[in-house]
């Protein structure tokens, strides 16, 4: 942060850099700067976002992926394998914001994911596709998956409002 | 070498071009017994499809595709999907396919397109 100096006036002033223009005038620029750079970074609405992470936890592996499109969320959840599982599609809908989800593949008589799914949508409200390979019976690695996914949809500014 | 630094297990691909005049955004993953790819000009997924290779003993192979969420009465996205897994099979992998099309316009063009891009960056 620049050092400034108390003037007559009262007002702070900062010292001058050697070109002469003032070191608050160069910050200003800079942010602008940065903030022309962080937009081109994020890019338009409609650009595709990619984010990977594992998480280790009880002596399993959880691999996450995220890709984020302007309107929707799909996201894949590994449990030790890098197995695409079942596909589940989740959404709100109207008329009373209720959420609705569907098999797509596989999962007919295996629900891990259609819960995850579910769920996602109502802490977020994001519309998703989810393909989930962890085993059924595992409430725990369930519950586990799904609070890590739903942190880092949170964490990266994904969610619009809970339902 | 420990799960956090082994690498991801899945790779993919990302790219973003203009097709017949539309922005589309292409995303090709590899997972251990899937290929998925998404090509969306709209921001969604749009229709998704799976298609496989059929378990059989002669010499030529057949394929099944089927949409699984979306639009059933487009054949062009159909004819995407059979493009692609036939590609897969050519290439040496039995690895089903899920491809997930959100276009603008249906035309042969723009499958011809996205069939290309896809082909041009593939993981297969």
């Amino acid at each position: 942060m620049a050092q400034g100096s108390l003037d007559s006036n009262g007002d702070i002033t900062y010292p001058t850099s050697i070109d002469g223009e003032s070191s608050a005038a160069n910050v200003n620029a800079g942010l602008d700067r940065l903030r022309i750079n962080a937009a081109d970074e994020n890019d338009d609405d409609g650009a595709v976002q990619i984010t990977c992470f594992s998480d280790l936890s009880d002596d399993l592996t959880l691999h996450f992926q995220i890709i984020r499109l302007h309107k929707q969320i799909y996201a894949w959840i590994g449990c030790n394998s890098a197995k695409f599982g079942h596909l589940y599609a989740a959404a709100p809908t109207r008329p009373n914001n209720m959420v609705s989800v569907t098999s797509l593949l596989g999962g007919a008589s295996d629900n891990t994911g259609s819960g995850i799914a579910r769920r996602i949508v109502l802490k977020t409200g994001l519309n998703v596709v989810l393909a989930c390979n962890i085993p059924k019976d595992s409430p725990m690695l369930e519950a586990a998956a799904e609070k890590k996914l739903v942190r880092k949809l949170i964490d990266l500014g994904y969610t619009k409002s809970k339902i | 070498m420990d799960a956090l630094s082994a690498p991801f297990p899945v790779r993919h691909r990302k790219l973003s071009l203009d097709i017949q005049g539309n922005k589309t955004d292409i995303v090709i993953c590899s997972y251990d017994d899937h290929f998925l790819v998404i090509a969306t000009q709209i921001g969604s997924m749009g229709t998704t499809l799976h298609a496989r290779k059929e378990e059989g003993v002669s010499i030529h192979p057949t394929f099944s595709v089927s949409v699984i969420f979306g639009k059933r009465d487009e054949p062009v996205l159909v004819a995407c999907a059979r493009q692609l897994i036939e590609h897969i099979s050519n290439c040496g992998s039995s690895r089903p396919l899920v491809l997930s099309l959100g276009l603008k316009d249906h035309s042969v063009g723009t499958l011809r397109g996205v069939v290309t891009a896809v082909i041009v960056n593939r993981l297969w």
